[in-house]
């Protein structure tokens, strides 16, 4: 097999069973966490639990990473809280915004949506890097990141790690010829997409439970969440 | 209580039967990020990176992700798993009881918002089962199980203890008083204790003319199930209270500066039971705020004339959203004097001696350890007098202002109001 084909086949049938493999194997993930029930609430709310639940993702998504709930909690570990808002920032700002992203999002998707010039995505794709070089240090060297860091956290750090680094390469010409870059670029794309339902990257699905869940549970009890 | 070799098997059999969607999601939604452990009093008094909140129900997750998930399943078939072993559910009772209050400040600044109050109560539960619940706490435990109070007010003692209160305070303590709309139910730390806490909350509710009444049979609200982690002794110890409170028709069961007493009857119990109840449940400083509100009590203005603050209570201000009442009395018996600790309300750092944690002799020296981060908040605002509407906290308070010879004041807000009613 040369590059052409290898090219062919990570963002063809590979690319193709990798996304089938996170979709369901997210549905899995899903179902058989809501599978094990839910039991009813019986206490009266003292505020909307419904109201306090949206407003707590609203806040979390659009205050919080700015803004700390406990400011001094938040800077007591600010490279954590610092470099896990950078890097979140920036994966949404490259992956949705970016024009390459958008095309590849309009193949699966059918649809399109506008984006950023490339100087201000690279930009961002330069600072998550950063990022995530630093949370990466810092499960090194952070006792309680130590104390709780498994493999498996590592492998994700370089999971994620990889596309960002070769996307990176490929926009600036860099290591490889443009063929061979991307061809990579794309394989370590289809590698997160098989890993991401077997690894705690899936948090962002279980996010929209337990956020929520968290603002209600506050404003029930008459809270700010 | 499991027997020896039966340990193991018994915590984890109750771990897998508790695990139900919503703990499911919460251990899978947590990136192990270890941001929590800034927000625990415990890990940031001793910087002991096991008391990190998520660290404390490592147990449970790490059998969760063995019984539960595809990964964690591959890994037992392929014999690579760890298992749970007796000798780290040993381990963990220091995690669990001794330096958690299941306070729920961590679960604020989880950028996940996972409960993680709730998972270590949950982690105590298979501890309790497997009889590794501290000593002194399941001997609390037994107590209130068999003779109805963990301090062993029983019948005797508890007529007593009333009729000593009606003498020497001079207030009526209406006890099975037919036709009562209110039930006022107290902990036995303020039986024992703190008598002039009975008092006080007598003199405010006759004050405010509601029909109220005790009940020798419901007297005790506190509820050691819920600190031993068990929902089952928690439902059964609750009933007491519940049940005579169906029976009496009363509209409210007012609960007294408990915060425990209150968390359990407030926002646990009805679910646990599977069924709305009849009644409200309300802390006595909801009906101290209503009725300063409807003007059906007055306090004198200004006569504290010395800076005072208040300490937010985890269970009956961030777990039960009770702010304003405590502040309105400050502010009124205080004005200017009355002065806020950083960081107040829900931020505000629990005092270290919830959950039952005060209760466990073994905790002591972590117990004030923690203790250390509120002399640090309450020292910055200069203030001597320091306020709370928990009993619990109270006792901690004062446990740590003997041991730490500190020159403060603890003061109840029920008290404060009671002594400075405007006749
Ligand atoms: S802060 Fe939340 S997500 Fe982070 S380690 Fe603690 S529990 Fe897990
Ligand atoms: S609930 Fe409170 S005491 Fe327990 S781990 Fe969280 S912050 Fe610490």
């Amino acid at each position: 097999m040369n590059w052409t084909d290898a090219m062919h086949f990570v963002r063809g049938p590979l690319f193709s069973a990798a996304l089938l493999f996170f979709i369901f194997g997210m549905l899995y993930r899903l179902v058989t966490v809501i599978a094990l029930g839910w039991k009813r609430d019986h206490a009266p709310a003292k505020s909307s639990k419904v109201v306090g639940g949206v407003l707590n993702v609203l806040r979390s998504a659009i205050i919080f990473p700015f803004v700390p709930r406990i400011r001094e909690a938040a800077n007591r570990n600010p490279i954590t809280y610092l470099a896990g808002g950078i890097f979140h920032v920036g994966l949404f700002v490259v992956v949705m915004l970016g024009a390459a992203h958008v095309l590849a999002w309009e193949s699966v998707l059918g649809f399109r949506w506008p984006t950023l010039p490339l100087p201000i995505i690279d930009f961002f794709a330069a600072i998550s890097i950063i990022a995530l070089i630093v949370l990466f240090y810092n499960r090194l060297s952070n006792p309680v990141l130590r104390l709780l860091t498994r493999t498996p956290d590592y492998i994700n750090l370089l999971v994620v790690f990889l596309p960002f680094l070769t996307g990176f390469f490929m926009t600036h010409r860099l290591l490889l010829p443009y063929e061979r870059i991307y061809t990579i670029h794309v394989l370590t794309v289809d590698i997160l997409l098989i890993w991401i339902p077997l690894s705690r990257i899936s948090h962002f699905m279980f996010y929209f439970i337990t956020k929520p869940r968290h603002g209600a549970r506050f404003a029930q009890r008459g809270a700010k969440p | 209580m499991a027997t020896n070799g039966k340990i193991r098997e018994t915590a984890l059999n109750t771990y897998i039967k508790e695990v139900g969607g919503a703990v499911a999601a919460q251990l899978e939604a947590c990136t192990r990020c270890g941001i929590c452990a800034e927000a625990c009093h415990f890990y940031l008094a001793t910087g002991k990176p096991e008391y990190t909140p998520i660290w404390k129900v490592e147990l449970v997750k790490r059998l969760y992700e063995q019984r539960f998930t595809p990964l964690g399943r591959l890994k037992v078939a392929l014999g690579l798993a760890k298992p749970v072993s007796e000798a780290e559910l040993r381990e963990w009772v220091e995690y669990d009881y001794h330096a958690c209050t299941m306070c729920q400040r961590c679960s604020l600044v989880c950028p996940m918002g996972i409960q993680i109050g709730d998972l270590i109560h949950m982690a105590r539960s298979g501890l309790q089962a497997a009889g590794l619940t501290p000593e002194d706490l399941q001997q609390a435990l037994d107590n209130q199980l068999e003779i109805g109070s963990p301090l062993g007010v029983d019948d005797d003692t508890f007529d007593e203890r009333m009729e000593w209160i009606q003498e020497d305070w001079e207030v009526d303590l209406p006890i099975d008083k037919p036709g009562a709309e209110a039930l006022l139910v107290f902990s036995s730390i303020e039986i024992m204790k703190f008598p002039d806490n009975i008092a006080a909350i007598a003199k405010i509710l006759d004050a405010g003319g509601i029909r109220w009444t005790m009940s020798r049979e419901a007297r005790e609200a506190t509820n050691f199930g819920l600190y031993a982690g068990s929902d089952e002794l928690e439902t059964f110890i609750a009933q007491r209270v519940i049940g005579p409170a169906k029976r009496m028709g009363v509209k409210r069961v007012i609960v007294s500066e408990c915060g425990h007493a209150y968390d359990s009857l407030r926002f646990r119990i009805a679910s646990l039971m599977g069924e709305t109840l009849p009644f409200e449940i309300v802390h006595i400083t909801e009906v101290i705020g209503e009725l300063l509100d409807s003007g059906r009590i007055k306090i004198k203005p200004g006569v504290l004339d010395e800076k005072v603050t208040f300490h937010d209570a985890c269970k009956i201000q961030r777990r039960g959203g009770n702010f304003d009442q405590p502040r309105q009395v400050l502010k009124q018996l205080a004005g200017d004097q009355f002065v806020e600790m950083t960081p107040n309300r829900e931020e505000a750092f629990c005092c270290g001696g919830g959950g039952g944690v005060i209760a466990t002799k073994a905790a002591d020296t972590v117990r004030r350890a923690a203790f250390t981060v509120k002399i640090d908040q309450v020292q910055k605002t200069g203030a001597k007098k320091v306020a709370m509407t928990c009993s619990n906290c109270r006792l901690q308070f004062l446990d740590c202002v003997d041991h730490f010879a500190l020159d403060w004041e603890v003061l109840g807000i029920a008290q404060l109001v009671a002594d400075n009613l405007v006749k």
